[in-house]
């Protein structure tokens, strides 16, 4: 079976000055939203306490009602509570935002409290608690990551290809981590552990993506030279277009399953993906090309010597 | 290396892998039963078996004030020795005021202290911890505090805990399978310290105790309070400040029932302690005795006849209080409270949700994959399926031989981890399909294919190993998990996409290439 029978001819150098202008505004959005919005962090960048806990049939009927009553009166009016799963299930997420580092025996103390209040052994099925100090070190932590990736990804690509590769590749990340998370932060999505996480994944996935195309253009430059770059790039982007459509699709399949049945805790984690590795796809053909072109016609693209065709690995029976 | 070479580096990888990953199909009893199993699988991270994760901190400030009052008593000593006049000391936040013979105090300090920078204010000479005795008094606080808290943990009854240093003054606790995080937290309760003291004078309440000593209660004595159950002051009790005896020196204490069956503390202590407690309880029967934990009193009999080296204190605890505080007391203080900066616990059943819905993804998935790539590429595809299942087997496997943590991102990431590896099989796939349209023989399109892709596969890889390993380094449990996974499986996927898929190739269609079915 083949989706792509024959060649395609897509000029896609001629989109992107759209696509690039596109982008440009998302991404200009998404700092804003960074910017003033923020984030909507878990606790884990923000510090608090969240508390699942199920409340045993003997306590009778129970609803979010009384258990907000019932922490007001151990001094915690500001919780939030929300039922989890259906009626029957009787679970509710406690979070308490921003935290209590002084009081280390919070957990515990609410906890106490609730069994008082109903006269029953409420379940505990999760307790999280973060300090403020944690949480921002947390948060430089997971800043100092991405950065450092973009770094360690340009020190890459400026060594094994050329100079002109390294600064698109590295956009078309930054881009892809602005977009990403700029979303996050538009639709108020829950920020967390997992989410920055899957970010780092996007990171190193759309990197794979600008790698193949870049080596295509590389290998079509050996042969063809530069006079018509941008025919080349479109050449390349071309040939790979195949491999780029599979790749996503097959990645995303597994990204859609954790989406559908993976559980409440990946979701996030899911969800960033689903939109990065959508975007890094995209900015792998249209910004990472696009900067690569416009490098090479202001700076000049050394055309390497046709290379003969390597042998990965000389195999008797082959040969 | 040859077609037989490669055949068998392949078989050794799959079978050594397999073996090694096995054990982590299995309960622990059937490890521990059949001996043909290896006796250590992967760790299931907290989020997926349940337990309680704590990272502490050391209390930096406590820990400063901890050493000034080091300093202050060495200092003290040798004043007195050497006729220096201290008339009075202070120890407020990172600072040490001493009062009296100025020039006498500082040439002391100059030449018995290196850990203080010596002032001159209004009189007074002002003592601070530099920098460098500062870190390590809190490294120290660290260190004391990580060796009880492993005696404490190991008493508690948890298997398999992990208690480390975490940086700087930080220490990391992980313990599997402890459920309620309300009793957990006795293992990080500040301080148990049991001092026994004379009772010097005693009254039923602080006012009338106060009220015999017009001028204040001399200095190097202190008014303690006994209370009931109820929290009711029933008695005060004048004592000395230095104790007689400390539990320092206590060898073993646990609970057990007296005759009445109430709880009681049983205690004993080391040889010096004993030798110690018979001297001091034989010169004064007939005299009180207090026993005093965290400054409170438990209780405070009438010495009855000399006591060796056991003994016991009953008072007026629960069950659960007096096995905690044994606890305690066996293990030692904690010489400097812990700041409790995070706290996860996850109960057993939802763990056991997350792998449920982990595994299920996971198959979902991967079995997706798996289906579109034998009606995509056909025969070939399948090459490529049995590549991914080696690349699932030695992710296992690796993890297993190093024991890390498969948590529930980490789940996560095998799945992705076959949706990656997946790619490199495409690349090559695509490029052999391209190469036939180009009119190529079967024979070299799978010889171009493979060698055009291998820096492509390289080069994806070391970029996405790049970003993975970063997760390592600054991920914290199930993300950094995650992170291991992930870098694990990029690895098994160049070996599996390189080489399995390319020795299956060679063994069908080199001498076959008419066959070549993508």
């Amino acid at each position: 079976m083949e989706l792509f029978k024959t060649k395609t001819h897509i000029d896609f150098v001629r989109q992107m000055p759209f696509m690039v202008a596109f982008s440009v505004i998302v991404i200009v959005l998404s700092l804003a939203s960074m910017a003033v919005r923020g984030f909507n962090f878990s606790i884990d960048f923000e510090g608090g306490t969240v508390m699942e806990v199920q409340v045993p049939e003997a306590a009778g009927d129970v609803g979010e009602e009384r258990i907000r009553d019932i922490l007001q009166k151990l001094g915690q009016p500001d919780a939030t509570i929300v039922r989890l799963g259906a009626p029957e299930d009787r679970e509710f997420r406690i979070s308490l935002r921003g935290s209590q580092e002084e009081d280390r025996d919070l957990t515990v103390t609410l906890l106490k409290g609730l069994n008082e209040a109903l006269n029953t052994e409420v379940v505990a099925k999760s307790v999280e608690s973060v300090g403020p100090r944690v949480g921002g070190e947390l948060r430089r932590a997971g800043v100092t990551a991405i950065v450092l990736s973009w770094i360690g990804i340009l020190c890459y690509v400026w060594f094994r290809f050329e100079w002109q590769y390294a600064p698109g590749a590295v956009l078309a990340l930054v881009h892809d981590v602005c977009f990403t998370a700029g979303l996050f932060s538009i639709f108020g999505w829950e920020f967390d552990m997992n989410v920055l996480a899957a970010l780092l994944v996007i990171i190193g996935y759309s990197m794979n993506d600008t790698i193949v195309i870049y080596d295509r253009i590389r290998e079509t430059v050996s042969t063809r030279g530069t006079t018509e770059l941008e025919s080349v790039v479109n050449e390349a982007i071309n040939a790979t277009l195949s491999r780029t459509v599979l790749t996503s699709g097959l990645t995303q399949l597994v990204v859609v399953a954790i989406l559908l049945v993976g559980g409440p805790v990946l979701r996030g984690f899911a969800l960033a993906l689903f939109i990065g590795i959508l975007v890094g796809t995209y900015s792998s053909i249209y910004v990472a090309s696009a900067v690569l072109i416009w490098l090479a016609r202001r700076y000049g693209h050394p055309v390497p010597a046709p290379k003969p065709e390597r042998r990965a690995r000389p195999s008797r029976a082959t040969s | 290396m040859s077609l037989r070479g490669r055949w068998i580096l392949i078989a050794i990888v799959t079978v050594v892998m397999s073996y090694l990953s096995l054990p982590s199909f299995f309960s622990e009893e059937a490890r521990t039963s059949h001996w043909w199993l290896r006796k250590d699988g992967m760790t299931l991270g907290l989020d997926l078996q349940g337990g309680i994760h704590w990272l502490l901190r050391v209390d930096s400030d406590a820990a400063i004030q901890r050493e000034l009052e080091k300093i202050l008593s060495s200092v003290t000593d040798s004043a007195s020795e050497a006729k220096i006049e201290l008339a009075g000391s202070d120890i407020k936040g990172d600072t040490l005021t001493l009062r009296g013979d100025i020039p006498g105090l500082r040439k002391l300090l100059d030449e018995n202290v290196q850990s203080v920078d010596v002032d001159e204010q209004d009189g007074a000479l002002v003592a601070k911890l530099k920098d460098r005795w500062k870190r390590e008094a809190i490294d120290r606080g660290a260190s004391t505090a990580l060796e009880v808290l492993r005696k404490r943990v190991d008493q508690f009854g948890v298997r398999e805990p992990l208690i480390v240093p975490q940086g700087h003054g930080r220490i990391l606790v992980q313990m599997p399978g402890v459920k309620d995080p309300a009793s957990a937290r006795v293992l990080i309760q500040s301080t148990t310290f049991l001092e026994f003291k004379p009772v010097l004078d005693a009254a039923p309440s602080k006012e009338l105790l106060e009220a015999k000593f017009p001028s204040g209660v001399p200095e190097d004595q202190q008014i303690v309070i006994n209370t009931t159950r109820a929290g009711k002051e029933s008695e005060a009790l004048l004592v000395p400040k230095k104790a007689v005896l400390k539990g320092d020196m206590l060898e073993d204490a646990r609970m057990e029932f007296d005759r009445r069956n109430r709880p009681i503390i049983t205690f004993q202590w080391n040889s010096e302690g004993a030798k110690l407690f018979r001297d001091f309880t034989g010169a004064n029967i007939g005299h009180r005795l207090a026993a005093i934990i965290d400054g409170k009193v438990i209780t405070a009999p009438v010495i009855q006849s000399k006591i060796g080296r056991r003994g016991e204190i009953t008072g007026d605890f629960t069950r659960e209080e007096a096995s905690n505080t044994a606890i305690q007391l066996r293990s030692g203080a904690l010489p400097i409270p812990l700041v409790l900066e995070e706290e996860r616990s996850v109960g057993p059943s939802l763990g056991a949700d997350s792998i449920r819905d982990g595994v299920r993804a996971s198959l979902l998935g991967a079995g997706l994959v798996f289906l579109f790539m034998a009606i995509y590429y056909s025969l070939t595809g399948m090459f490529a399926n049995l590549a991914l299942i080696v690349n699932v087997v030695i992710l296992i496997g690796l993890m297993s031989a190093t024991k890390a943590t498969m948590t529930l991102p980490g789940i996560a990431g095998v799945v992705l981890t076959v949706g990656m590896a997946v790619d490199s099989n495409v690349i090559i796939y695509e490029r052999i399909r391209e190469e036939l349209r180009n009119g190529k023989t079967a024979r070299a399109a799978i010889q171009t294919g493979y060698a055009r892709s291998f820096w492509t596969i390289f080069d994806a890889h070391v970029t996405a190993l790049l970003s993975s390993i970063i997760l390592v380094m600054i991920g914290r449990g199930p993300v950094q998990g995650f992170g291991v996974t992930l870098t694990i499986g990029l690895i098994a996927s160049m070996f599996t996409a390189l080489v399995v898929t390319r020795t299956l190739m060679d063994t069908i269609y080199g001498p076959h290439p008419e066959r070549l079915r993508i």
